[in-house]
């Protein structure tokens, strides 16, 4: 079988050059029950992220004295992808990126203040098109920090890619399949230190220097949508905002 | 000057500890999606759940009768204990109390203590970091909702209102109103004007 080429004319699959995100929508604060929620949509991913908590911690025997724990629950929808992703409830897959997820936020929450309680993260992929255990990291730190939880920071994440021998960021789910080698990588872009890196494929090591480079470049960019999706809730027409009067 | 920061934004350049806020190499971040008064250099949270503290006064739900006391739902991560001895009466599962919160240690153990039975009315719950601004300053914006709508409102610190009588309907309008525009300028001028709206029809 002849390989596929992934880069034509400078330019990739979907027009994109190799620094370039694809277009990415996130809105804070949409579902009515969930504590913080939020919805993103970064190119083709539609992911939903809720956020529970602090609340009592079931089961009790993982609860500690000394910090709130994390729970967290990345899932695919059966209808999110083509292939056999989410056809039936938690797989190894799903199983690996909720516990590297929940290592994310674990770096970033101030638990101390909670003893005794659980975060219940829950990311939902409603539509799945690569990338999604990033767009997830990033819609799930919108969805902590609209349910008022302490944070350090504000997370983000995106993947580097390796296609035709070059070094991109934003893999869309072709480029996964059949680039070279992919890296997702999350950032806590107050002090650009990692929170996350995981490789599938092969990369020199200038090529990986290079991808961290670049993929911190994009985060902040992610970050400024994340800040602006959250001003955005109060955000009014109707006159400043501003504290008057208060006990 | 009041601006919306977002978690781990720098709030000062200079080491300045404050409620929600961390220091860290000598800077100052906001731990929370937060109202930030550069003034009096204060940061006011926009959502958060109720943490007791020692003196608030809460409106619980029975949820558990123990052999010693009663276990209080008071809309928290951690739940109330109230000692049976404080009271002469004995409580029900579902009765509504409102106490004050006499211990938190550092497991967050909660006690309360001055338990009051509350009899009938209605419950209204809002979000626990808009109480300051649902009482007021000097309790301004209650005593203006109670002269309106004659009604009776006892405000827990952790956001439930209890409201008895009057015209509770205007009341809970007026202050879930209040819990939505809390941070936007002009708040008391808006909830007199609907108040006065609201109570003419």
């Amino acid at each position: 079988m002849e390989k596929m080429k992934l880069i034509i004319d400078g330019k990739r699959l979907d027009g994109r050059d190799l620094s370039e995100l694809r277009p990415i929508k996130i809105q804070a604060g949409i579902l009515n029950k969930a504590d913080g929620s939020a919805y993103i949509e970064w190119g083709k991913n539609k992911i939903l992220a809720a956020v529970y908590g602090p609340r009592e911690c079931i089961p009790h025997h993982e609860a500690s004295p000394y910090r709130a724990v994390i729970h967290c629950r990345y899932s695919m929808a059966p209808f999110s992808s083509l292939e056999e992703h989410g056809r039936s409830g938690p797989s190894r897959r799903s199983m690996e990126i909720s516990k590297v997820i929940r290592e994310v936020f674990e770096n970033v929450i101030i638990t101390e203040q909670f003893p005794k309680t659980a975060i219940d993260i829950f990311i939902e992929i409603l539509q799945a098109d690569g990338g999604t255990r990033c767009a997830g990291i990033t819609a799930a730190a919108v969805a902590l920090a609209n349910a008022g939880i302490p944070m350090k920071d504000l997370p983000c994440a995106v993947a580097a890619v390796k296609i035709d021998g070059q070094i991109g960021v934003d893999s869309a789910k072709l480029e996964d399949n059949f680039g070279e080698g992919d890296m997702p990588i999350a950032i806590a872009t107050r002090k650009n230190e990692l929170l996350l890196i995981q490789m599938d494929g092969m990369m020199s090591k200038e090529e990986f220097l290079k991808a961290i480079s670049m993929a911190v470049e994009a985060s902040s960019k992610i970050n400024a949508l994340q800040t602006q999706a959250l001003r955005e809730l109060y955000s009014t027409k109707i006159g400043e905002i501003g504290p008057e009067e208060s006990d | 000057m009041v601006k919306i920061v977002v978690p781990g934004e720098v709030i000062s350049e200079a080491p300045k500890p404050t409620n929600f806020a961390f220091v860290e190499n000598g800077k100052t971040y906001s731990s929370a999606l937060a109202l930030f008064d550069e003034v009096n250099f204060r940061l006011i949270p926009l959502e958060g759940a109720y943490i007791p503290n020692i003196n608030d006064i809460v409106v619980g739900v029975i949820s558990e009768v123990k052999f010693a006391g009663y276990t209080v739902d008071i809309k928290s991560p951690y739940m109330g204990f109230l000692p049976g001895k404080e009271l002469r009466v004995e409580l029900q599962l579902g009765d509504v109390v409102s106490a004050k919160v006499r211990e938190v240690d550092e497991v967050k153990n909660i006690i309360l203590s001055f338990p009051r039975k509350l009899i009938g009315g209605e419950i209204l719950e809002i979000l626990s970091v808009k109480v300051p601004r649902v009482i007021g300053k000097k309790n301004s914006m209650l005593d203006m909702i109670k002269e309106v709508t004659k009604s009776e409102i006892l405000v827990g610190k952790n956001g439930r209102v209890w409201i008895k009588g009057g015209n509770s309907a205007v009341a809970a309008g007026a202050i879930l109103k209040i819990e939505k525009e809390a941070h936007i300028l002009g708040l008391t001028d808006r909830i007199n004007a609907f108040l006065k709206e609201e109570s003419k029809s």
